[in-house]
């Protein structure tokens, strides 16, 4: 075991765990933030995401050892962040979730798109959320959030 | 007079004989020392080849052409299949905005997890594909051609292709690649790193010969 000292939606945090464990066990386990979702384990599904130094990170294969300082954003941050509100009520507007399982790893890559490619086309959206699965099939849905989103958006 | 005059005669003979001697002994020695430079022209050329298929035995394992595939997404695994999640090429060889090589790969390998990782994981250049569109490896010659065209390979003259096997963070991955997720380590390229340098070094130093056939 050894102790980490991390930044988790700008708040120090200090947990202190297995080297090897993934983020998101010392997110949801540790730090008790459920929001990220445990989907795959494996990096296949995108349910895990959460923003890593500014990268939309799978945080199921992330190991804590290998963090560093790079500050970590969640799910939870996304209401206070100017793009995470936006996409969020977008998400909304177009009654985009079915279950909701696979929402929150969606809309942090889509926010990560979104602050890469503010007017993504259909190709963009295509290939950076080609990784986040929905086993309610909602994809529709959530290409078209994300292009009122990036409409929003200046 | 005359007695003056057969002297001259003679020593013009014998003057001439030397020269001639001389002459075919220089011719010879030069010959020699042709044939010697050639034979090790030819010696050095024919082991600058033979590293060179060491070398080639390298790239071409799973751990260095997985990444040097000539279509827009990398490749994983022994049998090199697609990279699975839908992985794509993007712009600049690392993926697209949401699904970076980042996303998952980290500064180093993740044994834990299973994900292997590097400085700066990310995708050879098209320019360095050393397979078709239908995954099949390129040949020796194909692949030793590319390399060696600055044009393609980043600018490297034969010193920089060098110092690119011996010190580039991907490079070295492939020789401590990690563990595979069900706990087993991945497979190693057929040469050590060290041997790895010296072919490429006895390549380098041979004038980087490429095979003649296609």
């Amino acid at each position: 075991m050894e102790t980490y000292k991390l930044t988790v939606n700008g708040q120090p945090k200090e947990v202190t765990v297995d080297p090897g464990t993934p983020l998101l066990w010392v997110l949801r386990e540790d730090l008790k933030m459920t929001g990220t979702k445990y989907g795959c384990g494996i990096a296949a599904c995108g349910a895990c995401t959460v923003h890593l130094g500014g990268v939309a990170t799978r945080s199921c294969v992330v190991p804590v050892s290998l963090i560093g300082d790079r500050p970590i954003v969640t799910i939870e941050a996304m209401a206070e962040d100017p793009v995470g509100r936006v996409v969020q009520d977008a998400w909304v507007s177009h009654d985009v979730v079915q279950c909701g399982y696979c929402q929150s790893g969606q809309i942090m890559s889509a926010v990560a798109l979104l602050k890469s490619t503010p007017k993504p086309t259909d190709t963009h959206i295509e290939a950076s959320m080609g990784g986040n699965l929905c086993r309610c099939g909602t994809y529709v849905r959530i290409r078209e959030a994300i292009k009122t989103a990036s409409q929003q958006l200046p | 007079m005359r007695a003056y005059k057969a002297m001259l005669q003679a020593t013009s003979v014998i003057l001439v004989a030397c020269a001639a001697w001389s002459a075919s002994n220089t011719n010879g020695s030069a010959r020699e020392r042709v044939a010697q430079k050639s034979s090790a022209r030819a010696s050095t050329r024919a082991e600058g080849l033979a590293a060179w298929q060491q070398v080639y035995a390298v790239l071409t394992h799973p751990r260095c052409i997985n990444c040097h595939t000539a279509t827009n997404y990398p490749q994983q695994g022994d049998d090199r299949h697609r990279h699975f999640a839908n992985v794509v090429r993007g712009a600049d060889g690392k993926g697209v905005p949401a699904l970076q090589c980042a996303t998952c790969h980290q500064g180093s390998n993740a044994d834990s997890t299973g994900v292997p990782g590097g400085h700066n994981w990310h995708l050879a250049p098209l320019s360095m594909q050393w397979q078709d569109l239908n995954d099949k490896i390129l040949s020796s010659a194909e692949v030793c051609r590319a390399v060696i065209d600055r044009s393609k390979n980043s600018h490297l003259d034969g010193q920089g292709l060098l110092r690119h096997h011996e010190e580039e963070p991907l490079v070295l991955w492939a020789f401590q690649p990690g563990r595979r997720i069900d706990g087993t380590p991945r497979t190693l390229p057929p040469l050590t790193h060290e041997q790895f340098v010296t072919a490429t070094r006895t390549w380098v130093e041979s004038g980087t010969p490429c095979p003649q056939n296609r």
